[in-house]
């Protein structure tokens, strides 16, 4: 009891002087920037800066310092060039076997990297770089493949033995998934689609959970970048309609209707037709939205303090403090929708492939009755 | 806006690193670890209905146990009921069977010693005879001789015969 109150005291205290010390600096930086005649802060910037991809990863505490990572691109005349992401800082050029590239500032291709032309035109490269999300994506592989395994190894070390503690909390989870979800849903088929389901489960959530660290092997906003999503999304749909059954596709083309309402003209056929690919664009968005807005309104929280830092030290204090425990709260919150995302995720993809290669018994049923 | 178009250098390492995971992870990982927690769950079930048989038994057991144990008491004061039974009948029988020896044996001993007392009666009797006959005979003989000498033999006679009584 009275270490939780001594604790309690220590965490407030904490605040308080981050609370005092944050505007502070805040203010003194964006003066010193004031004096250099530059704009304060770009708040949209900087906050689209965090949710989107870089070609280095911010080293923590720091804000010039990056992590270099390699720059893959293939050239207008369809050459393949490699080099670091450290060459294009702070808007340098880098010529690189005759094609000169630097980062673009505006226009289009603001923030990627651009092949600039003789005349000063900007063509952009088919782009395969390791940029920040892509490392974000091997790190949140390699955590998901190290999970799995060490179960794994666990079993081939201790046999029947149930695991305990974390192994334990992985093998609960997988579980719970597999007993609850997939195999709720597909019964009988359920092994022969948990290997995608379980990874894409893991994947997700792990995924997520690396986006709310802030510092390197987080950091990144890979499930709230809409290229990732789609590409969950596509698998789903490709495995849908590779593995759908001819009860599927009879569903969509000739659906249980009035006779009407497909013949002559078509009408819940297309409907059909465009629910194929509606469901797996709602499930691209549905993540997609949800922890974007999740990163988004922690950044703005924090945003919020420096926002205010021009109307002086006492709305600046409170801002910071009522900030801080919002972005805490967001955070929190976010560690939840983490998971309700993947689960929910997982589910409707187990859903979708469910419908497509169920055998349907209900119609004979109906006309039985 | 930048952040709702998808880059295509991200989608493809995506799918890249996605596919992989999946072929690794569904390959090597998954049939294994579920198989595990399948036969894990399996061999709990069997366990559980093994612990409720165990148990069914051993409940069984006791039961049985018990029967055996009233089955056992009971035939033991059967047993000794009938042991009590034969003991008196026993005892009864060698008394009764004693009594009719005794019997035969007393009946026996009498007859013999009335035999002998009849036997002993005639021979007392018969020697008696014999006696008074020799003694007569003598008397006779003395008589022919002399009368002193007669009575004199006759008191010696009965001399004789009184000392050998």
């Amino acid at each position: 009891m009275c270490i939780l109150t001594m604790k309690k005291v220590l965490a407030i205290l904490l605040m308080v002087v981050a609370a005092v010390v944050a505007p502070v600096q805040a203010t003194a930086s964006a003066s010193s920037e004031g004096e250099g005649g530059t704009p304060g802060f770009d708040i949209k910037e900087i906050i689209f800066h965090h949710l989107g991809d870089a070609y280095g990863w911010e080293v923590p505490f720091s804000h010039d310092l990056r992590i270099p990572l390699p720059i893959i691109v293939n050239d207008s005349q369809g050459g393949w060039h490699l080099f670091s992401s450290a060459r294009l800082e702070h808007g340098q050029t880098y010529v690189d076997n005759g094609v000169t590239y630097r980062i673009a500032e505006e226009g289009d291709y603001s923030g990627k990297v651009v092949e600039v032309a003789a005349d000063g035109g900007e063509f952009r490269p088919f782009d395969l770089s390791i940029t920040k999300n892509v490392l974000a994506l091997f790190i949140s592989a390699i955590v998901v493949m190290a999970l799995v395994f060490s179960l794994l190894r666990y079993y081939k070390r201790n046999g029947m033995r149930a695991p305990r503690k974390g192994v334990g909390a992985l093998e609960a989870l997988i579980c719970f998934i597999y007993d609850g979800v997939i195999k709720d849903t597909l019964g009988a088929k359920a092994p022969k689609f948990a290997g995608y389901l379980l990874t894409v489960f893991l994947f997700i959530f792990v995924m997520n959970l690396l986006g709310l660290i802030v510092i390197f092997p987080g950091g990144a906003n890979l499930t709230g970048n809409i290229a990732v999503t789609l590409v969950l999304a596509l698998m789903t749909f490709i495995i849908t309609n590779v593995k759908g059954n001819k009860h599927y596709w009879k569903d969509i083309f000739w659906p249980d209707v009035p006779l009407p309402l497909k013949f002559p003209f078509p009408l819940m056929p297309i409907i059909e037709l465009f629910g194929i690919f509606t469901k797996p664009a709602a499930l691209c968005v549905r993540l997609f939205a949800n922890m974007l807005s999740g990163h988004m309104i922690v950044i703005v929280f924090t945003m919020l303090i420096f926002i205010f830092a021009p109307f002086g030290v006492a709305v600046t204090t409170g801002t910071t403090v009522i900030s801080v425990m919002f972005s805490l709260f967001m955070l929190m919150l976010d560690v939840l929708v983490s998971f309700i995302q993947a689960y929910v995720f997982t589910m409707l993809s187990t859903l979708f492939i469910s419908f497509a290669v169920e055998e349907h018994h209900e119609p004979e049923v109906k006309t039985e009755q | 806006m930048e952040l709702f178009t998808p880059e295509i250098g991200l989608v493809i390492w995506m799918f890249v690193a996605f596919v992989l995971l999946c072929l690794v992870l569904g390959k090597f990982a998954w049939p294994a670890i579920l198989s595990m927690i399948n036969s894990r769950g399996e061999l709990i079930d069997k366990g559980v209905v093994y612990a409720q048989e165990a148990k069914q038994h051993l409940d069984n057991a006791k039961a049985e146990a018990d029967k055996f144990i009233l089955d056992a008491q009971r035939r033991q004061a059967e047993i000794l009921r009938e042991a009590a039974r034969l003991k008196a009948q026993i005892i009864e029988e060698a008394k009764e069977a004693a009594s009719v020896e005794a019997q035969k044996v007393m009946d026996a001993a009498k007859l013999s010693i009335e035999q002998q007392r009849k036997e002993a009666e005639l021979q007392f009797r018969n020697e008696v005879s014999s006696f008074a006959i020799s003694i007569a005979e003598k008397l006779l003989r003395q008589k022919m001789n002399d009368d002193k000498s007669q009575s004199k033999l006759v008191e010696q006679l009965l001399n004789e015969m009184e000392t050998k009584n």
